[in-house]
């Protein structure tokens, strides 16, 4: 099944795909039996002997042995590692309700934030802006969030958002964005100084130096959500030669 | 009814009134005892009745508190014996729906609801005889019994109805001339700053008269806030009288 | 379904940047979105769109007894029905306060200001009139729901037709579309609604606002105009206070608007009609740009073709007549598809010269043979001309 699925990388999958592992039938007497462990991530699951297909994109593989489905959606559903842009709706005792974008709000504890104590409350307004990670995501309980990571520091997460401008973009815009070499964010980088907080649920923050530069970037991460490679370079490229 | 002139040579309207004249108004204030404000109007044969609650805690959906402002909630329904034909339907409708819409707007423009976040204040307001100038009528009713419940107001709203005829603006239109298919506008103001709260225009009107009907529907306001003010202060009159040792 | 809510954030940016007169899609403060109009293949459905709002009209007509109260006019009436598919707030069957609200602007806007000949409805007096329906159905929600969904009823009433009818004393006979052309109604004027939204206790006003615009003004100020400049509806709505000079302001301005959308209307009205004398197709679905892999097949797009015309016209002038229909896809080269007719001459050359070297054995011409090598090379360099000039190419491979 290891090679069935590494021949299939970069390949459209549809749901209903399937991979055996029987295929392999022949087992080589001299060779020791080499037990394979494959990782399915997102898209895959595992029925019995079987490797199903479950949703619809581009199949990728990350040495040794991580396989999973690249698929473009635009809701999120909230799972446990994941740092996302959450905004307060509601201060009830000591938990924020905050909205993530999922099927239910998240809780996040007041004193999940750096440097808070009971007498030391954080200054948090309900339609505030945060940058949390989830401690608590699955599908049997209301997802929980912390400012904090598990050593105590902030490491970047908490409330920002002065100045700038909050959008939605597709969740693969956002993989994209955050992929380590990521193309679009090198293209970005050349056009102006900007700060740029992407949140895995859809949501980006985008500050410029000043408010039209501002809603440049806005519009141009907008627009290359559907826009291929080139296309997207090309509009760029335009947009530096206006703006110089 | 065809034939009526609504505005005579010499300038004389159906009853007799001057183009610039508004109806007597007559009102009184503190009509019910156990709402915590009531107030009871009359402009011309249009008789309307206004009760304010409030301001008080959530009722109903508790989701759409707000966190820093009060909620108003106006009810506007015409009593079926008001209209020449007995009204089927008094309240749900969509024009009465369209009312308390329009009603609530106006007062949340004017009562300072920042004072009172998280609670409710219920305005109802019920038309008992209907002669045209029904939503001017309701407004002028409503703000006196928000001033008798004590909550604070940023300036009294006064309205009036304006309709064209003849090139002349006519001020406090009656039904007759409503349903005449002039071209009417009602205005809800607050006098002090000049400031509209509400403009509502129907039928046809040129561009180039709009100035001069907002003018007059603007004076006639001004003059009817002078008679809302007199019965504020008579009827404080009486009450510190019956209050003072 | 609650909606997302909106952060201090967002509002804060959205303030300040139409403070600095900079809207979010880069339009000036009286700027309108694009706004397209198409009709569906009966009479009387319109599809508008506003930027990202899309709204369809449709308008029926039926013959029902008259009103007590007005018995020789007909009943005009409308309905905006806000569909959950146009935004996640809105619920099935529930009458919000904005579906209340736009409902009633939309009948104070056409039905008071009579824009429509009730009398010319009126079919037996007292007994049977024409009930004329117009249903508005929101189909996506970007803000501005009032001003796309006047535009289509207008549009709607002025492109309907209704079937014919005769009376022959207490007899009435109905004629259907085929037996005798239909009657299309008479609107004495455009109404056309114009919103302006204002922010900051009414400093700042802007033109068709989208939706997250709507969510931070302060109030609305909707004014229904025709192009003769008489105004037929004016309605504030939301909690602001305004001045006079702001509404004169914005009654000049909606004026200019208003002549503008017209001139828009008449305009699409116009071909419409066109597209349906001369027998076109026309609807909804002719409407849609069409999305088919065509390799070869794009509008005209300016080539540079200076080292190719000397050659082509070698070619024309040796070969011959091209004939005149291709009778199954050809493929010149591997790897380029071509379905349906295409609109470059030089190709047609090529098929030609395609079909004549299958026909080599039959016909056997010399100029085929002498062409032939010619042929290759243009065979080349036909496809770098698709690959590098033409900008919508899909080049599907085959299968190896």
């Amino acid at each position: 099944m290891f090679s069935a699925l590494q021949d299939r990388v970069g390949q459209i999958l549809l749901p209903g795909d399937e991979f055996c592992s029987d295929t392999d039938d022949t087992i080589s007497l001299s060779e020791p039996v080499k037990s394979e462990k494959l990782v399915c991530g997102p898209g895959l699951r595992r029925s019995g002997a079987r490797l199903l297909v479950c949703k619809s994109g581009v199949l990728r593989h990350k040495p040794p042995n991580v396989f999973w489905i690249d698929c473009q959606q635009r809701r999120y559903v909230p799972a446990r590692g994941e740092t996302v842009i959450g905004i307060v709706t509601a201060k009830s005792g000591d938990v924020f309700k905050v909205d993530v974008g999922g099927s239910e709000q998240a809780s996040l504890s007041y004193l999940a934030f750096e440097g808070a104590t009971k007498r030391n409350r954080p200054n948090v307004q309900v339609g505030d802006l945060l940058f949390a990670q989830f401690i608590v995501a699955n599908k049997d309980m209301e997802p929980e969030l912390a400012c904090i990571d598990s050593s105590g520091r902030a490491s970047g997460m908490g409330v920002f958002g002065g100045g700038g401008l909050l959008f939605r973009v597709s969740l693969g815009l956002v993989r994209r964005l955050l992929a380590p070499n990521s193309d679009v964010r090198s293209d970005l980088e050349q056009l102006f100084p900007c700060e740029l907080v992407v949140g895995l649920n859809g949501r980006v923050w985008v500050k410029a130096a000043s408010i039209q530069q501002t809603l440049i970037v806005a519009n141009l991460l907008q627009s290359s959500d559907a826009m291929t490679a080139t296309q997207r370079r090309q509009l760029f490229a335009k947009v530096q030669q206006g703006a110089l | 009814m065809a034939g009526l002139e609504l505005l005579s040579d010499q300038g004389y309207r159906l009853d007799g009134r001057k183009a610039t004249e508004v109806r007597k108004v007559q009102a009184r204030m503190g009509v019910f005892a156990q709402a915590d404000g009531s107030a009871y109007l009359e402009q011309g044969n249009t008789k309307a009745l206004a009760v304010v609650y409030g301001p008080h805690e959530m009722r109903g959906s508790r989701s759409r508190t707000l966190h820093d402002r009060a909620v108003i909630n106006c009810q506007y329904s015409m009593a079926t014996f008001s209209t020449a034909e007995r009204k089927r339907r008094p309240h749900g409708d969509r024009k009465s729906t369209e009312m308390s819409l329009h009603l609530k707007q106006t007062f949340e423009a004017a009562v300072m609801t920042q004072l009172y976040p998280r609670s409710q204040i219920d305005i109802y307001v019920k038309i008992l005889q209907s002669d045209g100038g029904n939503y001017s009528v309701c407004v002028n009713a409503a703000t006196l019994a928000v001033i008798d419940a004590g909550i604070p107001m940023r300036d009294y709203v006064c309205a009036c109805t304006v309709g064209f005829v003849d090139e002349t603006p006519l001020a406090d239109l009656c039904y007759a001339e409503e349903s005449g298919g002039v071209s009417s506008l009602a205005l809800a103001l607050l006098p002090r700053g000049g400031q509209i709260a509400l403009l509502q225009m129907d039928a046809r009107l040129h561009q180039d008269h709009l100035e001069a009907l907002i003018e007059a529907a603007m004076i006639a306001c001004k003059g009817v806030s002078k008679v809302l003010d007199e019965v504020v202060r008579q009827h404080l009159q009486e009450v510190s009288m019956l209050t003072a040792e | 379904m609650k909606e997302t809510p909106l952060s201090n954030c967002e509002r804060d940016f959205l303030l300040k940047a139409i403070e600095e007169k900079k809207r979010l899609d880069g339009r000036q403060t009286y700027d309108y979105r694009t706004i397209k109009v198409t009709f569906g293949t009966d009479y009387g459905c319109c599809f508008v769109d506003l930027g990202k709002t899309r709204v369809m009209a449709q308008v029926s007509c039926e013959i029902v007894a008259p009103k007590e109260s007005r018995p020789n006019e007909g009943i005009v009436f409308f309905n905006i029905e806000l569909s959950p598919m146009a935004s996640p707030t809105f619920e099935q069957g529930r009458q919000s306060e904005l579906s209340v609200k736009l409902n009633r602007q939309l009948e104070r806007c056409l039905r008071n200001s009579k824009c429509i000949d009730t009398e010319s409805l009126c079919v037996v007096s007292g007994e049977k009139v024409w009930q004329i329906r117009v249903d508005v159905h929101v189909l996506n929600h970007d803000g501005n729901l009032m001003d796309a969904s006047s535009i289509a009823a207008i549009t709607a009433l002025c492109h309907f037709r209704r079937p014919d009818v005769s009376t022959q004393g207490d007899e009435i006979t109905v004629y259907s579309p085929e037996e005798r052309d239909p009657i299309p109604l008479s609107v004495y004027h455009m109404p056309i609604c114009v919103s302006f939204s204002f922010f900051q206790q009414g400093t700042y006003l802007l033109v068709d606002p989208c939706e997250r615009e709507e969510r931070v003004m302060d109030g609305l100020l909707m004014i229904a105009m025709n192009k003769h400049r008489e105004i037929c509806s004016i309605q504030s709505s939301g909690g602001i206070m305004l001045l006079k000079e702001q509404v004169m302001r914005c009654s000049k301005i909606a004026s200019v608007k208003v002549s503008e959308i017209t001139e828009l209307v008449g305009k699409a009205l116009e071909n419409d009609r066109k597209a349906r004398k001369a027998g076109e197709k026309c609807g909804f679905a002719e409407s849609l740009p069409q999305e088919r892999i065509t390799a070869l097949k794009t509008d005209k797009t300016p080539v540079e073709a200076m080292d190719v015309t000397e050659k082509v016209d070698d070619i024309i002038q040796k070969a011959e007549v091209p004939p005149l229909s291709v009778p199954s896809p050809s493929l010149p080269v591997p790897g380029v598809g071509q379905v349906g007719q295409n609109t470059w001459g030089l190709d047609e050359e090529e098929e030609e010269e395609e079909e004549g070297e299958e026909d080599r054995d039959s016909s056997g011409e010399e100029e085929e043979k002498g062409t032939k090598t010619q042929k290759e090379k243009d065979k080349d360099e036909v496809v770098e001309l698709s690959d590098s000039e033409e900008e919508e190419v899909v080049i599907l491979h085959p299968d190896t």
